[in-house]
């Protein structure tokens, strides 16, 4: 990636050393381990990428109360194509390990930052080392319109989350109206479903048996 | 080799032993790796801290326990105590110090008297800095000792995962070894309530308004 601007001219400087960078220079040694190939998962098969910029991430160290580097890499606002879920992941270029994996929340804030037109803040639950941890993160961008383009594609899908939301709140109140008209049969569908065990069990057993007998 | 107050893990680990005189990046160079933020701070490293590090890569998950030293000799402690078991090793100097590349010898020697045929990485550190006192063509020490050497900057990220990389693939005697995507799992479900939220946007205005550590557009195109 383009980050080594300012080495590149200590590597033109350095010459030979650059040229042969990947030189392999070190002793034969025998290996300790045998790794075998595996399948490599990035968890984001089932998504389609909304947004993929170049940028880097921050985190807000409350304590020391600073800004404090995460790590520079692509981020990315991903849709799960069967759940709609929203979400935004980040990974460190060349390691590739994430620095932020959120879901995109109606409740999302975003905020200018102050000093920086490339730069916007929010907070977020962060799932980035497989638990959840609160952060407050800062993202720069190379330049003010991947900011903006940033800040609207999350708005946008905030909105969209909302909608969703709501939706799926209506319906579910309107599934509980259900429910509670289905509730007054409930006693006798639930001597049934007791009735109906022992006689499973039963039939369990005979099968086995017969099993058993052939 | 892990230290009985380690949590084990179910998938390769090595001891990584990381040497070098004080001041070379050591510390900051774990720390990178670690979190990501880069610490201009110096606070000397005294006796040993061990930190776990984990790489995925296409034949799974691997762990560095890299034990990260003092390079101060009055910090010094145990030294030997501190390379013993050790599977692969990081020496560190500064290109922008003279002295510190002329004690890598030292450094060198120490090891290998521990540590017998196991894969070492030269890396000289600070190569952002202008005023480098020992350019590359200087560095000749890993050519007579067989190791490899590389420049890097702990704070520009330049070259900074390639002595992990080189690491592994010696170990696992494999030059085809690469770090993968590790997975993104689903973020699960949060519920947040209106005092928490009112309590996160007061933080964020206020982390808003303190500047960021860095400002510079090198990378971001």
């Amino acid at each position: 990636m383009a980050s080594n601007e300012p080495e590149r001219r200590e590597e033109e400087e350095a010459g030979e050393t650059a040229a042969g960078e990947d030189e392999d220079t070190g002793a034969q040694i025998a290996p300790i381990v045998r790794l075998e190939e595996v399948a490599v998962t990035t968890g984001e098969e089932d998504e389609e990428v909304l947004l993929d910029l170049k940028a880097k991430l921050y985190r807000f160290d409350k304590e020391g109360n600073q800004w404090k580097e995460r790590g520079t890499g692509s981020v990315k606002i991903l849709k799960h194509k069967e759940t709609g879920k929203v979400r935004l992941v980040m990974r460190q270029v060349k390691t590739l390990k994430i620095c932020a994996n959120h879901l995109i929340l109606p409740s999302i804030k975003l905020q200018e930052h102050a000093g920086n037109d490339k730069s916007c803040v929010w907070h977020a639950t962060d799932f980035s080392d497989g638990e959840l941890k609160d952060e407050t993160f800062c993202i720069r961008f190379g330049s003010v319109d991947n900011c903006k383009l940033f800040m609207e594609t999350v708005e946008k899908q905030a909105e969209a989350a909302g909608k969703k939301e709501e939706k799926e709140s209506k319906e579910a109140d309107s599934a509980a109206g259900e429910l509670e008209k289905l509730s007054v049969g409930e006693p006798k569908g639930d001597e049934k479903a007791k009735e109906e065990a022992p006689v499973a069990a039963d039939e369990k057993e005979s099968e086995s048996t017969e099993t058993k007998a052939a | 080799m892990a230290l009985p107050n380690q949590q084990q893990v179910d998938y390769p680990s090595f001891k990584l032993v990381i040497v070098g005189d004080g001041g070379t990046g050591k510390t900051t160079f774990v720390k990178r790796h670690l979190t990501g933020e880069f610490e201009k701070k110096y606070e000397p490293t005294i006796g040993v801290e061990v930190h776990p590090l984990d790489f995925h890569t296409n034949c799974g998950k691997i762990r560095f326990y890299c034990w990260d030293t003092a390079g101060q000799e009055k910090f010094g402690g145990l030294r030997d105590g501190y390379y013993i078991h050790g599977q692969c090793a990081i020496i560190m100097f500064d290109v922008t110090a003279r002295l510190t590349y002329k004690n890598v010898p030292t450094w060198h020697r120490d090891l290998c008297r521990v540590c017998e045929n196991i894969p070492i990485v030269l890396c000289g550190n600070k190569i952002d800095v202008k005023n480098r006192q020992v350019k590359a063509k200087m560095v000749t020490f890993h050519r007579k000792k067989n190791l490899q050497y590389y420049e890097i900057s702990a704070k520009s990220n330049y070259n900074f995962e390639k002595p992990f990389l080189y690491l592994a693939r010696k170990l696992a005697g494999d030059q085809n070894l690469h770090f993968v995507e590790s997975p993104a799992l689903a973020p699960p479900e949060v519920q947040i309530d209106l005092a928490q939220q009112q309590l996160h946007e007061q933080e964020l205005a206020a982390a808003a308004a303190q500047p960021l550590p860095d400002d510079d557009d090198e990378s971001l195109d």
